[in-house]
C-alpha cells in the first residue's frame, strides 16, 4: 500500500512539471498596448477669475486623437461655470516660427451630467525642442471674454492603435484620419473607430492672431472609409482577415467599422477614402495575393498598427 | 492543478478504504483467473516479424490502414475513416493527442511490450467507450494475474534494422504473488533516416522513442483488487518528412487507478471502476528545416481526467456489459511566428484556443444466445458532449456568431445477428450513431494541412455527424482452412470535411488558401474484405486477404484516403526449430482518387518480404532469433495515404532476438 501511495505521489510530481510554459494570453495582449480609461488632469490654469482644469486620458496629451475635458471653476464665487461659451484652439509653432493648428473641436460642448466641457483635438506632432504647442481658450461669461493660452506638451503616441495620418486628397484638400478605438485590440472582431477631418482653407485674410477663421477644421461628413487590413511582414505574406466592415459615419461624427485581427503582431490598415458621391479622395487597392517571403505592399492611404 | 489535488485526494481515500478491507481478508478462495484477465490474448507480433512496432502490428489488421507522415506515429484509419471518427483508448481510457497536425495519434504513446492485445471493433459496436462512427481501437495493457505458479516472468528483446539503423531494446518483467502483482516494461528505440527504393535518404525521418510502464495490483480481498498503472512515453527528435516541421519533444504520462470487485453469486459478475489522468505535451520544431524562411513555434498540451466504471452481468443465455464513461479534456495549441528578424516582435495566435471537452455517457453491449447456433448482439449508448472555448474570439473571426459553449447529445444503437450452420457462419448487423466534431473540426484555428496545403478553420456550430451503418459477413470453414467475406456500408449524414472558404487569407508559409470544416449533406463509405487461410501441409500454412473500399461525397465525388484494392498473401512454414515466412502485399492502382480533396493518383506497388527464425535455449531460457527482409525488391513506392507522396522505405533487413525468462 505504501508503495502504491508513493508511486502515485511520484507520478503527480512528474505531471506538474511542464517543459514549456503556456502563453499567458492576457499578458501577451498588454505588452504592446495599454488601455487608458481614466481621465486625469493634464494641467490646471489659474487666471484672475477662473481655474481651468484640462483633463485627458492618463493625464497626458498624445499625438493623435485626444478627447479633452475642461472643468472651469469661477474662483471668485468658487462655483463651477456651467453652460457658457467656451472655445478651444490649439496652435503649433514650428522651428521656423510658422504657426498652424490641427483638427479640433473649436466650440466645446457642456456636459450637464458630468459638469465639464468636452471637445477633442488631433495633435499632428509631438512636442520637442523646436516644436511648441499652446492652446487658446476663450471663456465668455456674461458677455465678458476671458482668454488663457497655456503651453502644453504633446507626448509621443506609443500605442500604434491610436496612430494617425495626414494627407492631401485628390481634391486638393487636407485630410486627417486618426484612430480612436480600440486602444487595445485583441485577436477577434474589433470595433474600429476613426475620426476623419479636413482643413477648411481660409476665405478671408488673417485678422489678429489667433484668428480662428484661419485655423478652421471640420469633421468630414458622409464619406466612406474602405478597409483592407493586412500583415506587412514578409513572413506573413500579405495575410489578411475575413469579415471586416468598412467605416461609415455615425451620429457622433466618428466613423465606425469592424476589423478582424487573426493574430497579434504588425498590421497595416489599408484605406480608401470615398466621398458621398463615391469618388475616391485618397487610397489605392492593394494586392490580395498571398505572397510568402515578400513584404506586403501598402496602399497609398494606410495606418500601421501593432498589438 | 486543482484537479490534480482533487484526484490525489480521491486516490488517498481509495487507498485508505482498501486498508480497511484488507483486515477482513480471510479465506483463500482462488479468484477466477479467466475472469480477471482478458479471455483472449493475442501476442503483439505478426507472422512476418516478431519485433513489431504498435503501428506495424495494427497494420496487419484488415480494416486498419494508415496515413503516414514519416517513419513514426502513423495515424490509424479504421474502416477508411480518420481518427476523428474512431475512438482510440488505452484500457478504455481516453487520451487525446496534443498535436494539431496529428503527429501523435494515441497509438504513439504505447509500446508493443506493454500491450497484451489490441481490440478493434467496427462501427457502432465500438460505441461502448464513447461516441464513434468508424469504430473503436482499444489498446489493452498487459495485466498479470495473481498467484501464477511461475512467480517471476521477464522478456528481453533487442534488434537492429539496417535500412534506418534502427536499434531497439525492449524489456519487461512481472512478479505474480498471491496478494501482489507488479509489472513493468521499459523500451528504447532509435532510428536514423530511412532510405527509399532508389537508395536515396529520406531526410527528416529519424526518431527516438523511450517508453516505460509500471503496474501494481493488490488483492484487497478474495474477490477484489486494486490496481495502479502508469505509462510514461517520451519521443524526441522525431522527423516528419511529409510535414514542414518536426517534433522536438513529446511527452505523455498516462496514469490510472482501478478497483475491481468480483461477485460469486447473482447476475453481476464484475464491477470495475477506474479513475484516470493523462497529460500530453507536444513541441514542434521547424528550425531544422533550412527551407523555412519563417519560423513558427507550435506547442500543444492536452490534459484529460476521466472515469470509467463498468459492470458485467451474466444470466443463463444473457450476458451484458454496462459502462459509464466520463472525461474532461483541455486541449491547448499555440502558434507563434517570428519575423525574419527573430529579435523583432512575434506574432501569436491559438490554434486550439483552450478548448474543453467534457463527455459523459452510459453505454451497454449485450449478447443473447438464441440457440447453440445463433446469437443476438445489441447495444447502445447515450452520451452528453459539452465543449467550451475559452478564447472564443478566435473562433468568431470566421464564424462571428460562434457559440462559446455547446452541448450535444450523442445517441447510438446497434444490433447484430450471428448464425452458425455446420461449416457456415453468417452475420448481419446494423447501427446508428452520432459523433461530435473533434477539437480541430470544431475549434481549430489556422491549422495547416500540408496534404492539400490549406489552412483549416473549425466551426463550433457544426452539426453532429450521424452514421447509419449495415454490415454483413459470411464464412466457410473446413478442417484445413476457411474463407471469410465481410462488408460494411456507412451512410454518414452531415459528414464533416474541409471546404475552401472564400473569406480569409492563408497564414502558414506554405499554405495556398483557407478551408473551413463544413458538413456535407452526406457521404457514403463501403468496405469489403475477403480473408482466406489454408493448411497446405501440416507445417505449411497459407493466408490471404483482399480488401476493397469506396467512399463518395454527396456529389458522388471520391472521398480522400480511401484505400484502393489491396492484397496481402503469406506462407508460413515450420521445420523443427526453424520457422520461415514470406509474404506479398500491395495496392492496385488508385482509380478512385480525389483531386477535390488534394489527392493525386497513386500507382500500384508490390512488396515482397521474407523472414526466418530459429528457436533455441540459453541456460534453459527460450530464445528466438529472427532475420528477415522487407521490400526485398527494393521497390520505390508511396501509398495512397502517404502524406505528400513521401516514398516508403526501400529494402530493409531486420534482425531481432527475444529471450523469455
Ligand atoms: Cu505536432
Amino acid at each position: 500500500m505504501k508503495l502504491i501511495q508513493f508511486t502515485v505521489f511520484v507520478l503527480f510530481v512528474v505531471v506538474t512539471s511542464c517543459t514549456l510554459d503556456k502563453t499567458d494570453y492576457e499578458a501577451e495582449l498588454v505588452t504592446e498596448t495599454t488601455e487608458y480609461i481614466e481621465y486625469e488632469e493634464v494641467t490646471a490654469i489659474v487666471s484672475e477669475n477662473y481655474t481651468i482644469r484640462i483633463e485627458a486620458l492618463n493625464g497626458t496629451l498624445y499625438k493623435g486623437y485626444n478627447e479633452i475635458h475642461l472643468k472651469i471653476n469661477n474662483s471668485q464665487t468658487n462655483e463651477s461655470l456651467d453652460n457658457s461659451e467656451v472655445t478651444f484652439l490649439p496652435i503649433i509653432t514650428d522651428a521656423n516660427g510658422n504657426k498652424s493648428s490641427c483638427p479640433h473641436a473649436y466650440n466645446l460642448v457642456y456636459n450637464d451630467n458630468e459638469g465639464y466641457y468636452t471637445g477633442y483635438a488631433v495633435f499632428t506632432s509631438e512636442s520637442d525642442s523646436t516644436v511648441h504647442w499652446e492652446i487658446y481658450i476663450d471663456i465668455t461669461d456674461n458677455g465678458e471674454v476671458t482668454t488663457v493660452n497655456p503651453a502644453i506638451t504633446i507626448a509621443e503616441q506609443n500605442n500604434l492603435n491610436l496612430n494617425m495620418t495626414a494627407f492631401t486628397g485628390n481634391d486638393g484638400e487636407h485630410y486627417f484620419i486618426a484612430l480612436v478605438a480600440p486602444q487595445s485590440p485583441s485577436v477577434s472582431q474589433n470595433d474600429l473607430l476613426a475620426g476623419i477631418y479636413k482643413y477648411n482653407k481660409p476665405t478671408s485674410n488673417a485678422g489678429t492672431f489667433p484668428d480662428a477663421s484661419q485655423y478652421s477644421y471640420s469633421v468630414v461628413k458622409n464619406h466612406t472609409l474602405l478597409l483592407d487590413p493586412r500583415m506587412p511582414e514578409p513572413s506573413m505574406g500579405n495575410h489578411s482577415s475575413p469579415n471586416n466592415q468598412d467605416l461609415t459615419q455615425e451620429s457622433d461624427g466618428l466613423y465606425y467599422g469592424v476589423v478582424n485581427y487573426t493574430m497579434t503582431g504588425n498590421w497595416t490598415l489599408n484605406f480608401i477614402l470615398k466621398n458621398e458621391n463615391d469618388d475616391i479622395i485618397k487610397g489605392t487597392e492593394v494586392s490580395t495575393e498571398f505572397t510568402p517571403g515578400i513584404e506586403g505592399e501598402k496602399g497609398e492611404l494606410h495606418i500601421d498598427i501593432l498589438f | 492543478m486543482k484537479g490534480i489535488t482533487v484526484l490525489i485526494l480521491l486516490f488517498g481515500t481509495f487507498v485508505s478504504a482498501q486498508n480497511l478491507q484488507m483486515q477482513q481478508d480471510s479465506v483463500d478462495v482462488q479468484l477466477d483467473e479467466i475472469v480477471i484477465i482478458a479471455a483472449k490474448k493475442k501476442k503483439i507480433e505478426t507472422e512476418m516479424k516478431m519485433a513489431v512496432s504498435v503501428d506495424e502490428f495494427l497494420a496487419s489488421s484488415d480494416n486498419i490502414s494508415f496515413i503516414k507522415r514519416g517513419a513514426y506515429a502513423w495515424e490509424p484509419l479504421l474502416n477508411n475513416m480518420s481518427t476523428e471518427r474512431s475512438i482510440i483508448t488505452i484500457d478504455g481510457m481516453h487520451v487525446f493527442g496534443a498535436c494539431t497536425d496529428k503527429m501523435d495519434p494515441v497509438t504513439s504513446y504505447v509500446e508493443s511490450n506493454n500491450l497484451a492485445e489490441i481490440d478493434i471493433q467496427s462501427g457502432q459496436a465500438g460505441g461502448l467507450n464513447g461516441a464513434t462512427v468508424a469504430g473503436s481501437i482499444d489498446l489493452k495493457r498487459k495485466s498479470t494475474s495473481f498467484g501464477l505458479s511461475k512467480k517471476w516472468n521477464a522478456a528481453y528483446q533487442t534488434g537492429f534494422e539496417f535500412n534506418n539503423n534502427q536499434f531497439f531494446n525492449l524489456g519487461n518483467a512481472s512478479y505474480s504473488g498471491e496478494k501482489l502483482v507488479a509489472e513493468g516494461s521499459i523500451s528504447y528505440r532509435k532510428a536514423e533516416n530511412y532510405s527509399d527504393g532508389n537508395n536515396d535518404e529520406v531526410n527528416h525521418s529519424q526518431y527516438d522513442k523511450f517508453n516505460t510502464s509500471l503496474g501494481l495490483a493488490y488483492k484487497t480481498s478474495d474477490l477484489s483488487a486494486l490496481r495502479v498503472d502508469a505509462i510514461f512515453d517520451k519521443a524526441k527528435d522525431v522527423g516528419f518528412p511529409a510535414l514542414p516541421m518536426d517534433l522536438s519533444l513529446s511527452r505523455a504520462l498516462i496514469t490510472s487507478v482501478a478497483y475491481k470487485q468480483f461477485f460469486e453469486n447473482g447476475i453481476v459478475k464484475v464491477w470495475d471502476t477506474k479513475l484516470y489522468f493523462n497529460a500530453v505535451e507536444h513541441y514542434m520544431d521547424d528550425t531544422t528545416r533550412p527551407e523555412n524562411l519563417v519560423h513558427m513555434d507550435m506547442p500543444g498540451w492536452s490534459t484529460t481526467y476521466g472515469m470509467v466504471s463498468k459492470i458485467n452481468l451474466k444470466k443463463e443465455k444473457f450476458a451484458s456489459e454496462i459502462q459509464l464513461n466520463a472525461y474532461d479534456n483541455l486541449s491547448i495549441a499555440e502558434m507563434r511566428m517570428y519575423p525574419q528578424d527573430r529579435s523583432e516582435r512575434t506574432m501569436f495566435a491559438f490554434s486550439w484556443p483552450w478548448v474543453t471537452t467534457q463527455y459523459a455517457g452510459l453505454s451497454t453491449s449485450n449478447t443473447y444466445d438464441i440457440s447453440e447456433k445463433s446469437q443476438l448482439n445489441f447495444g447502445g449508448a447515450l452520451g452528453v458532449n459539452y465543449n467550451y472555448s475559452k478564447y472564443v474570439e478566435f473562433n468568431r473571426i470566421f464564424h462571428p456568431s460562434a457559440s462559446q459553449e455547446k452541448t450535444r447529445f450523442l445517441p447510438s444503437l446497434h444490433a447484430g445477428y450471428n448464425l452458425d450452420i455446420n461449416q457456415f457462419n453468417l452475420s448481419v448487423g446494423g447501427g446508428y450513431g452520432h459523433r461530435a466534431p473533434s477539437v480541430s473540426e470544431g475549434y481549430g484555428y489556422y491549422i495547416y494541412n500540408s496534404f492539400d496545403r490549406y489552412d483549416y478553420i473549425g466551426n463550433p456550430d457544426l452539426k453532429n455527424e450521424v452514421s447509419y451503418e449495415v454490415n454483413a459477413s459470411a464464412g466457410y470453414k473446413t478442417k484445413k482452412g476457411g474463407i471469410l467475406a465481410k462488408a460494411n456500408y456507412f451512410y454518414i449524414q452531415d459528414y464533416i470535411i474541409g471546404r475552401i472558404l472564400s473569406a480569409g487569407s492563408p497564414m502558414n508559409y506554405q499554405s495556398v488558401g483557407v478551408k473551413g470544416y463544413t458538413s456535407l449533406d452526406n457521404a457514403t463509405l463501403f468496405n469489403f474484405s475477403l480473408n482466406g487461410k489454408y493448411t497446405v501441409l501440416k507445417d505449411l500454412h497459407w493466408k490471404g486477404t483482399l480488401t476493397y473500399a469506396r467512399g463518395l461525397d454527396d456529389n458522388k465525388n471520391n472521398l480522400p484516403f480511401i484505400r484502393p484494392l489491396s492484397y496481402q498473401t503469406s506462407l508460413h512454414y515450420a521445420y523443427q526449430k526453424f520457422g520461415f515466412s514470406t509474404s506479398l502485399n500491395g495496392d492496385y492502382k488508385q482509380i478512385n482518387y480525389s483531386p477535390e480533396y488534394g489527392e493525386d493518383q497513386t500507382p500500384s506497388y508490390t512488396n515482397w518480404n521474407a523472414s526466418a527464425n530459429y528457436t533455441f535455449y540459453i541456460d534453459g531460457y527460450k530464445t528466438v532469433f529472427q532475420v528477415g527482409a522487407e521490400n526485398i525488391l527494393n521497390e520505390y513506392y508511396s501509398t495512397y495515404a502517404d502524406w505528400g507522396n513521401i516514398p516508403r522505405m526501400g529494402r530493409n533487413i531486420f534482425t531481432s532476438l527475444k529471450i523469455n525468462f
